[in-house]
């Protein structure tokens, strides 16, 4: 168990253990997403995200979950390596779970549109945030731990979002899919073409 | 139950409840009633999202009947991400 746990572990232990029953429940279901549970030990769970829809399918990362004190705090998330569990720098991180966001954007000089119409611009943002190459990266969404302690969410407590089960297992591994795994349409493969020789062709006798 | 209705499982990010729904209602009708069985009271219906067991999203303001869901089909209810991003 964890040190930090302060929490009565009784009732941490019981939440997590809900969670890892109602996953196991439809264990077979999330398998076929390309969810793998390969620990589930409290207060820590790690989960392997495959890519199924790849042919060969392709592991994507693995995820690695922290419910120390949970409810009372959120857990804590992390995009790991799925073999040492070791958490990503920023720098090596497979994927930065990038999101379309809509917005109003700046104003053009000389853009004609009709009454009433807007330009509408839509940037790429990323839920995997960071602040240079070599730190670890938090998963930008309410319902982290990482999330909630971050001082520019100091007005988005956890207790607002407690209720809704922003911090529950299967929510987040779904949010993780949704932007890092299922988006991904096929290998992206770098050749680089190197002279080695010429070839001949015939050898004059 | 009456012919126009059926019974749907969903899963509410995680935790399964079956829902009773008029075939001829839109399938948004849904979200309101699997999140007050499942006791998630913390955000609006429009803050959640329904996929199915693909993870492929469905579109809720289609009619329920014509999905033509299979008898053990599982949708899956979860919460959207919010605004994310650090300034």
């Amino acid at each position: 168990m964890s040190q930090s746990q302060f929490v009565d572990p009784r009732v941490s232990r019981a939440k997590f253990d809900r969670e890892i029953a109602e996953y196991h429940d439809l264990g077979s279901d999330y398998r076929r997403r390309g969810w793998l549970l390969v620990r589930a030990e409290f207060p820590w769970i790690l989960v392997v995200l495959a890519a199924p829809q790849l042919k060969p399918p392709a592991i994507v990362t693995g995820v690695a979950f922290d419910y120390t004190n949970y409810d009372m705090r959120p857990p804590s998330v992390r995009l790991v390596d799925p073999f040492t569990g070791n958490p990503y720098k920023a720098k090596e991180l497979p994927t930065h779970l990038k999101r379309s966001v809509e917005s109003a954007g700046p104003p053009i000089p000389g853009l004609q549109l009709p009454l009433g119409a807007e330009a509408r611009f839509v940037a790429q943002q990323p839920l995997m945030q960071w602040y240079g190459p070599d730190d670890t990266p938090f998963l930008c969404i309410a319902g982290v731990r990482e999330y909630h302690d971050h001082p520019g969410h100091s007005g988005d407590a956890w207790e607002l979002h407690r209720r809704s089960g922003a911090g529950r297992f299967v929510r987040l591994l779904e949010t993780i899919t949704k932007y890092g795994v299922q988006p991904i349409a096929d290998y992206q493969i770098s050749l680089q073409p190197r002279i080695s020789g010429f070839i001949q062709r015939d050898v004059p006798s | 139950m009456p012919d126009n209705e059926l019974d749907l499982a969903i899963v509410v990010n995680g935790q399964p409840t079956v829902v009773r729904a008029n075939k001829n209602a839109p399938l948004r009708t849904v979200i309101p009633r699997a999140l007050e069985q499942t006791g998630n009271a913390g955000q609006p219906p429009e803050n959640w999202e329904l996929r199915d067991a693909a993870g492929a999203p469905l579109s809720i303001e289609q009619k329920i009947g014509d999905f033509a869901f299979p008898a053990d089909v599982r949708l899956f209810l979860n919460l959207k991400a919010g605004v994310g991003g650090v300034s």
